[in-house]
């Protein structure tokens, strides 16, 4: 990306984001929509107010710690399979389809059966990592894959085994891909954390805006909602900035 | 023609070949049931310290020739080896180096990197004098710590050659490295490959469509024939080595070419009138 172009969506976004702010504010101002649509000033008056600054610091470092543990977890794991996809072709296409399959159970119907089977602590750092797995294990078994013809032949002919050609070329080679994933699956594993905590965690984001909706508290539920979306875009930058780092490496 | 070819054949078939093709057919299969012959009964030996040109038209399987030789591609009959084994085996042993058109060079990695990578494979410790060595014999000693997108055309084929040569290979397979260069440059690294070639005379095996190249570089040249594949014609180059760039400007030099260039038009004409022939 060039300088200029990323300037130009600098400027596309600022000023996508101050629409949206604009007519939030007046949507909220003029109660059209009701009175549980507040302006955005209020919840963001709300969400800076020191008087609620522990309760939302305490939410936000739980929902993190679960989301972190969940993202590494599930990518840990993504990335053993894909290897051991591509070190074991026998077992790619398996692979692929077990994987597929998991992605294909909807993560809301499987948080009743991690509160069964694990502790309520353990559920949004559970489904986190079930939703960071996904995009992390597609984006980095493509990866292994994309390797020219060229440069698997060269590796054949200077006699190399299945291991040293993923060490060496193929691990290389799906850096870009496998940063791509992380970005993706970053903000991912956060809506998983807060899923995860609505099935009853101790404490997060995501029992703040249930516990909220329930007590009918209309500008601590829009906070904790903006804050959730917040974060998400925090991890996505984050690793935004990082797979465009590992781009300028690899190529 | 034929007995000619035999002669030839004959005069180099000794116990030392590095590389021997005999009754090599190789036919690569299209949709259902429909084949096509690239090669056709290929009889090729290199003997050890040779250096052999393939030359022809493209699509006569001359590269087919060289990925057989890699290991890359197996007969549909007759036998490859080199050095008296499989060349499956020996490309395990890592004893086979190979520089393509494309250079191949890892995008990743720093040049000095790249030529040592034949070591990380064989799993050695990577032995950095040698590595040194043989960027300092392409020249390339200065740009050890570039990556290949910084370098020219010319230097990454360097490069490309310099990675062939890092484990002293049994035989060098060169698939059309210059293909992609200029005319000048080209030229330029024909003669740095010669007196590199001329150090260590390792077995090479040289696959070009450009004459002047073949008969500079080559012991022998093999001219062959497309549509199928098939060896027409093989012409000893004797000019005393080390070759100089002087020889390129000289009248035998230019007798040569002239008759190679005769006889590789000839069969490409007879191709052309066999493959019409036929369908």
């Amino acid at each position: 990306m060039t300088t200029e172009t990323r300037r130009t969506g600098l400027a596309y976004g600022t000023l996508g984001v101050a629409v949206l702010g604009v007519t939030w504010e007046a949507v909220g101002r003029t109660e059209v929509l009701g009175s549980t649509f507040p302006p955005a000033s209020d919840v963001i008056a709300y969400l800076v107010d020191p008087a609620y600054r522990s309760l939302f610091g305490r939410a936000v470092a739980a929902t993190f710690w679960s989301a972190g543990r969940g993202f590494v977890a599930g990518s840990l794991v993504a990335m053993f399979l894909a290897a051991l996809a591509a070190l074991l072709p026998v077992l790619k296409d398996g692979m692929d389809r077990f994987v597929a399959s998991i992605h294909a159970v909807p993560l809301i119907a499987l948080g009743p059966l991690f509160i069964v089977l694990m502790s309520r602590s353990g559920t949004p750092t559970a489904i986190a990592a079930l939703a960071a797995f996904f995009p992390v294990y597609v984006a980095t078994a493509a990866g292994f894959d994309d390797t020219t013809a060229s440069h698997r032949d060269m590796f054949a002919v200077m006699g190399s085994g299945r291991w040293v050609r993923l060490r060496h070329l193929q691990l290389p080679a799906a850096l870009p891909a496998f940063a791509d994933g992380l970005r993706l699956a970053a903000p991912a594993s956060v809506l998983g954390a807060i899923l995860g905590e609505w099935f009853g965690a101790p404490r997060g984001i995501g029992i703040l805006i249930v516990s909220s909706m329930q007590n009918f508290q209309i500008d601590q539920l829009w906070a904790s909602a903006m804050l959730a979306a917040l974060i998400s875009l925090f991890a996505f930058a984050v690793f935004g900035a990082f797979e465009r780092l590992v781009v300028a490496r690899t190529r | 023609m034929t007995n000619h070819l035999l002669d030839e054949q004959r005069q180099h078939t000794s116990t030392s070949a590095d590389l021997r093709l005999e009754q090599v057919v190789k036919d690569f299969r299209l949709r259902r049931g429909e084949s096509v012959r690239a090669l056709d009964s290929v009889d090729l030996e290199i003997g050890k310290g040779e250096f052999v040109a393939l030359l022809g038209p493209s699509g006569c399987g001359k590269s087919t020739i060289l990925r057989l030789a890699a290991g890359l591609e197996q007969p549909t009959s007759g036998t490859v080896s080199v050095a008296g084994a499989p060349p499956g085996e020996m490309a395990r042993r890592h004893g086979l180096g190979v520089a393509f058109q494309d250079h191949a060079l890892l995008p990743w990695a720093t040049v000095e990197s790249n030529v040592a990578i034949p070591f990380k494979v064989a799993r050695r410790p990577v032995d950095t004098e040698r590595v040194a060595d043989l960027l300092e014999l392409v020249g390339l000693t200065e740009f050890a710590k570039a990556r290949p997108r910084q370098l020219s055309g010319g230097m990454r084929q360097r490069a490309s050659i310099a990675r062939a040569l890092v484990l002293e290979p049994k035989m060098l397979l060169l698939d059309e490295p210059f293909g992609a260069l200029d005319a000048v440059t080209r030229r330029k690294l024909n003669i740095e490959l010669q007196s590199i070639w001329a150090r260590d005379h390792v077995s090479t095996l040289l696959v070009t469509h450009a004459v002047e190249e073949a008969v500079f570089l080559a012991d022998r040249v093999v001219v062959m024939s497309a549509r199928p594949g098939r060896i027409e014609t093989v012409r000893t180059i004797d000019f005393e080595r080390p070759r100089r760039p002087e020889l390129l400007r000289s009248p035998e030099f230019h007798a040569i070419v002239d008759e190679l260039t005769a006889s590789l038009d000839l069969h490409d004409a007879d191709a052309d009138a066999r493959s019409e022939g036929s369908s």
